[in-house]
């Protein structure tokens, strides 16, 4: 095994040990709060800033470190030379026969510029019936608060 | 040394664009300093890329956050604006969006560039790609439309379940501020669901280059049904090709040929084709083109796109500056010129004159006041504390105002005093809000000594009386907030809904938290108060 492929294996393993304790950290607050909640302490929350900090505290040194080899990797150049070659998966290469007629297809003939402008008047038109019709506002209602559901948070 | 200078590459235009992009999305700095997200009027627009409406710094909505809000309330309002607003961003930039100035984008190619063994693109990867579109009908259409249209639940599918931006620069930029520390009070499981959502992302797009948008995002998935007509985006010119597919091959989206509706015009093919065929285009101007190689621009063309170049960030710095200076200053100074006119912040009684701020209603016997004089009739009324500090802390005593309310007649808090005065913050929009309020009335039918107000958030505070109408929450008294009323900085309320402050008799608050009540807590916290 190169010195390449031990660091980027070791890399993985870090960022894979970071994201397994980002996520068990969360799950074993949730399993926690969970059971003191069915024991019927309905005031019990799950999640504060200082459980959530003691679950995130212990990760600190692994992100460090984690920072410090990519950091150290960048400088060094340390990549997956195999990924930045081209593609050799067959089955993935079989259409490229016909690349050549799609790009002349592709090429910008009146059709496209047709349907490009068709597709703009209509945009613009249905923006201006959404903006009459209360769509903007709408908008506005959800942007303006937070969407609590949206982010997670309940 | 000389190889380490190398491996340190300057960032190229696109990052640079990226970063720009990001910054600009999120110019609303201050934000992540004070921990309240811009609820100004320009976040009735959407920015292009995707990026969280609730991230503290988003000074735009989120297209895909829009779209499924809009389809959420199709059954009122035809959501021809969002769709207008897609199909314009598509027709112009396409899937460029996804390769030049999406947030989202950026942090995975960022996470993509931690070195570690490599997934490369394979038929599978392909196949996998149109899993996006699944994501797009179930999540974004069908869910929002089944249960807004059907069943008239809030519930944007995708954010709610998936969207790993909203987790990350929605959830995390607020939770990070020690002034959202209540919003851990409402984290649950569908936070848990999320926050293991996200790191799993997070993680793939270390292995996989840009596994959300080309698995996962229905943004993406949207603009590329754009990307063959779209005004820019990479063109082949087929008098130069010859087919060799060098392009295909080394491009690290799932493309079967360069334009395509996987293809997010990132311009690497450019770079890679020797006949110089490829080029990055707007109609017909060349953004980008072959400059090395036999086919290469001429030398002119090329120095006169730098040219362009470096005007088009000129301006766009200067926009970049503007933006940071009006979103972080010059707006907030405008707003805290304008003082609240209707939540006029009374005196507060000092604890002996308690008795003649609680009689005024009875005895001034004003038509447009509330029944808190019948109340007074069966409660003593409470002195406050005296030794309280006015705030909106638990302990501290409420500061004294007066709304109207939607029924006409005018609320003041002091006129309450004696009794327990819930005060909750709501919005049509957000389906906790509406799911809880239903326990308020059951509260208000069971203890009818309480009073409970329900203020709407300034925004959508026109429909909330169509809203309203046909729920039967008869009991509730129902305030609308409005920029001018400033009730919600009046009272320190979080952006963040539902809020519920709780109140005892001498008007001190005994429970202040941005999560959603069941009604046993409810009932509980109102006992708690109500012993107090």
């Amino acid at each position: 095994m190169t010195r390449t492929k031990m660091f980027l294996i070791v890399q993985a393993a870090l960022c894979a040990m970071i994201a397994a304790l980002l996520a068990a950290g969360a799950l074993s607050l949730y399993l926690d709060g969970a059971a003191k909640q069915a024991e019927g302490d309905l005031f019990y929350y799950m999640f504060t800033r200082e459980r959530a900090g003691a679950k995130l505290l212990p990760i600190l040194p692994l992100f460090f470190c984690a920072l410090g080899l990519t950091i150290a990797g960048i400088i060094l150049g340390i990549r997956d030379e195999k990924a930045e070659k081209p593609a050799r998966d067959e089955k993935l290469l079989r259409d490229l026969s016909s690349i050549r007629e799609k790009a002349v297809h592709q090429q910008a003939d009146s059709k496209t510029r047709i349907l490009r402008t068709a597709v703009l008047v209509i945009a613009l038109i249905l923006i201006i019936i959404g903006i009459l019709n209360g769509g903007l506002e709408d908008v506005l209602a959800k942007g303006a608060a937070i969407c609590t559901e949206c982010v997670g948070l309940g | 040394m000389e190889n380490k200078k190398e491996n340190i590459r300057r960032p190229g235009t696109r990052r640079l664009v990226q970063l720009y992009a990001a910054l600009l999305y999120n110019a609303n700095l201050k934000g992540f300093i004070d921990g309240h997200i811009y609820s100004g009027d320009l976040k009735a627009a959407c920015v292009p890329g995707f990026n969280c409406y609730s991230c503290p710094g988003a000074i735009a909505s989120c297209p895909l956050g829009s779209l499924q809000n809009a389809l959420n309330a199709a059954g009122h309002t035809a959501p021809w604006y969002v769709l207008g607003i897609l199909a314009l961003f598509g027709v112009i930039l396409g899937r460029t969006i996804c390769g030049w100035i999406c947030p989202l984008g950026l942090i995975q190619e960022l996470l993509h560039k931690i070195p570690t063994p490599k997934i490369r693109k394979s038929h599978i990867t392909r196949k996998l790609s149109y899993l996006k579109y699944v994501f797009l009908a179930v999540f974004v259409i069908a869910i929002p439309l089944i249960y807004g249209v059907g069943k008239g639940i809030i519930l944007p599918g995708f954010c709610k379940y998936i969207c790993p931006a909203g987790t990350f620069e929605g959830a995390v930029g607020l939770l990070q501020n020690p002034a959202n520390a209540t919003s851990f009070y409402q984290l649950g499981a569908l936070f848990t669901n999320k926050w293991v959502i996200m790191v799993v992302i997070g993680l793939a797009c270390i292995f996989c280059y840009r596994i959300f948008c080309r698995f996962i995002c229905p943004l993406g998935a949207i603009y590329g049904f754009f990307n063959r007509f779209a005004l820019t985006g990479v063109k082949v010119n087929p008098d130069r090709c010859n087919g060799c597919g060098l392009c295909v091959m080394k491009c690290q989206m799932d493309v079967k040929h360069v334009g395509d509706h996987e293809c997010i015009s990132c311009g690497k093919c450019i770079d890679t084709c020797a006949q110089g065929a490829i080029s990055l285009k707007c109609g017909k101007i060349t953004l980008k083109g072959p400059e090395t190689g036999k086919n290469a621009d001429p030398e002119p063309e090329i120095q006169r796109r730098k040219k362009a170049g470096r005007i088009a960030w000129g301006i766009a710095i200067a926009v970049l500056v503007f933006a940071v200076a009006w979103f972080n200053f010059i707006e907030p100074a405008m707003d805290q010129a304008k003082a609240p006119a209707a939540a006029v912040v009374t005196e507060q009684p000092a604890a002996t004159e308690v008795p003649e701020a609680t009689e005024a209603p009875a005895e001034t016997g004003t038509a447009s006041e509330t029944e808190a004089p019948a109340a007074t009739e069966t409660a003593a009324p409470a002195a406050p504390a005296a030794d309280a500090p006015v705030g909106t802390e638990v302990g501290n005593l409420l500061p004294d105002f007066t709304t109207d309310l939607l029924n006409g007649e005018t609320f003041r808090l002091s006129d309450w005093r004696g009794h327990v005065v819930i005060i909750n913050f709501w919005g049509t929009t957000c389906a906790p809000c509406v799911e809880e309020l239903p326990y308020y009335e059951q509260l208000k039918v069971a203890h009818p000594d309480v009073e409970i107000l329900a203020i709407h958030n300034r925004a959508g505070a026109k429909k909330a009386k169509d809203f309203l109408a046909d729920k039967g929450w008869d009991h509730l008294d129902f305030a609308l907030d409005s920029k001018e009323k400033g009730l919600l900085p009046l009272l320190n309320a979080a952006d963040a809904m539902p809020q519920t402050i709780i109140l005892n008799k001498q008007g001190i608050v005994t429970y202040n938290a941005q999560a959603p009540l069941t009604y046993e807590k409810l009932e509980a916290l109102y006992q708690k108060a109500n012993e107090e």
